[in-house]
């Protein structure tokens, strides 16, 4: 098929044989641009101008928003109430759906040999977190509970219950952690952090709000007696009907155990650390005093 | 509580302080003609820390990728109902590539709350070919041909209307 038997090859003959496209042989679509109306300038734009007639409309002087004539205004009248007391306090928690965790295991973004924690999922551009706008983390949502078929260490902040429930059911181990804020922009951004040369800190506890949701055990708390979420698995298995899978003779058992201290942010490294990107290497302190303030953690 | 922590991480500050300082006069006092010589910890432990490489694989794993992974080969149907394109592209006079991230390149775009029209992006070869097929598919589908609008330099058809969860499902099929 000759070129100019194709639709670019007519175009572009069309264009070869044209004068050179300038400001004098363009024109917008009839119809695409209508005239603005020039305020004072004669017939429909003059006489009062859109003004109205008299009065503060023409002179404008008309009260401020809200004012009702001098009756006791809507927004004075109702009285407050705490409902959205330091609303911009709260801790805020983006969510992550289970769907969406399929598809980017599907897509292969994030590996399911590995723990799955926040910085694999910051990684893989699977979620976006902004600490300074109040994220404390992410919370699993349960839409996608039935596609979900994954094996997964996963690491949230919040998950609902069914989410738990359907992590488990595919034999996968689900954590809730907490992350205070210093902590999760180290999290999420690992490697400007250990650019800088700091030793990584320690994570804080959870504050008194916090602390029950984290020490429960029907949310997989990672403060929680480990017993009572073996029980807590046991009794969510019964409620939703199914069986869980055993576990402890997986290929990959160790890597679905394997959990964070409450105090370590990164797994492998412990607080204190120093990393040395350019040579490779990592400083461990070795004074005593140095060693008890964070806790004297193995690498874990 | 605060001063403590301060003066612990100055005792690692001023350590690591003391031995670069260290590391720095002994290769001054080293005559001209010798080699750079990288000063490592004469005894582990005397400036208060130690150096190690094991674990450095754990920072390795924490380095985000720089490039978007190739998703991985599934035999049968994705659970979340991913499809990858065809092998070999359909036999069609044009072409539709998939996006950065793998996926068709349809969207529903909304203007002023009510204007919906959905952007057909990435399409190569005879575009008035494929304009012809998305009208005939949507006048199958809801019974009026929808306006669209054809950017050749693009490669973009823009139609009114939403009908992205449509035409993606039309073009996976074809197999694009």
């Amino acid at each position: 098929m000759s070129l100019t038997k194709t639709t670019a090859g007519k175009t572009i003959d069309i264009v070869k044989n044209l004068p050179r496209i300038t400001l004098a042989n363009l024109r917008p679509n009839p119809g695409a641009k209508k005239d603005e109306k020039h305020r004072g300038r004669g017939m429909h734009g003059g006489n009062k101008s859109g003004r109205g007639h008299k009065g503060e409309r023409q002179r404008g002087n008309r009260p401020r928003l809200g004012f009702e004539g001098g009756q006791t205004p809507f927004y004075l009248i109702v009285p407050k109430y705490g409902y959205n007391a330091n609303h911009s306090r709260r801790p805020q928690y983006p969510p992550l759906s289970l769907r969406r965790l399929q598809y980017l295991i599907d897509l292969g973004r994030v590996d399911p040999m590995q723990p799955i924690d926040l910085t694999q999922l910051v990684n893989c551009r699977g979620v976006a977190i902004q600490p300074l706008k109040r994220d404390y983390g992410i919370q699993l949502i349960d839409e996608g509970a039935d596609i979900f078929s994954a094996k997964v260490n996963l690491e949230v902040q919040v998950a609902s219950e069914k989410a738990i429930a359907a992590v488990e059911r595919n034999g996968g181990v689900i954590t809730t952690s907490y992350y205070d804020p210093r902590s999760l922009q180290i999290l999420i951004k690992p490697v400007p952090f250990l650019m800088s040369g700091d030793p990584i800190p320690k994570r804080l506890l959870p504050g008194e709000d916090l602390l029950p949701y984290y020490t429960d055990a029907s949310n997989r708390g990672y403060l929680a007696d480990p017993d009572k979420v073996q029980a807590a698995r046991l009794g969510l298995a019964k409620k939703y009907g199914y069986t869980i899978p055993d576990i402890t003779r997986e290929i990959f058992f160790e890597m679905l155990v394997q959990r964070k201290d409450p105090r370590q942010i990164f797994f492998g490294l412990s607080p204190g650390w120093v990393v040395n990107m350019a040579d490779k290497k990592i400083l461990k302190p070795t004074d005593d005093k140095v060693l008890q303030y964070y806790g004297n953690m193995k690498s874990l | 509580m605060a001063a403590s922590i301060r003066s612990m991480s100055l005792t690692v500050c001023r350590a690591a302080r003391v031995a670069y300082r260290a590391s720095y006069s002994v290769t001054r006092s080293l005559s001209t003609g010798a080699c750079l010589r990288t000063e490592s910890n004469p005894a582990e432990g005397s400036w208060g820390f130690i150096e190690s490489t094991e674990e450095f694989r754990f920072v390795e794993r924490l380095i985000p990728p720089s490039r978007i992974p190739t998703p991985p080969k599934h035999d049968g149907p994705v659970p979340s109902g991913w499809i990858p394109a065809s092998v070999t592209p359909p036999s069609l006079p044009y072409m539709i590539r998939r996006s950065r991230m793998h996926n068709v390149p349809v969207y529903s775009d909304i203007k002023h709350g009510n204007q919906h029209s959905t952007l057909l992006r990435k399409v190569e070869g005879d575009i008035w070919a494929l304009n012809k097929d998305v009208k005939e598919f949507l006048l199958g589908l809801t019974g009026k041909e929808p306006p669209t609008q054809v950017n050749e330099v693009t490669g973009t058809i823009r139609i009114k209307g939403q009908f992205d969860k449509e035409l993606k499902d039309w073009l996976l099929k074809k197999g694009f």
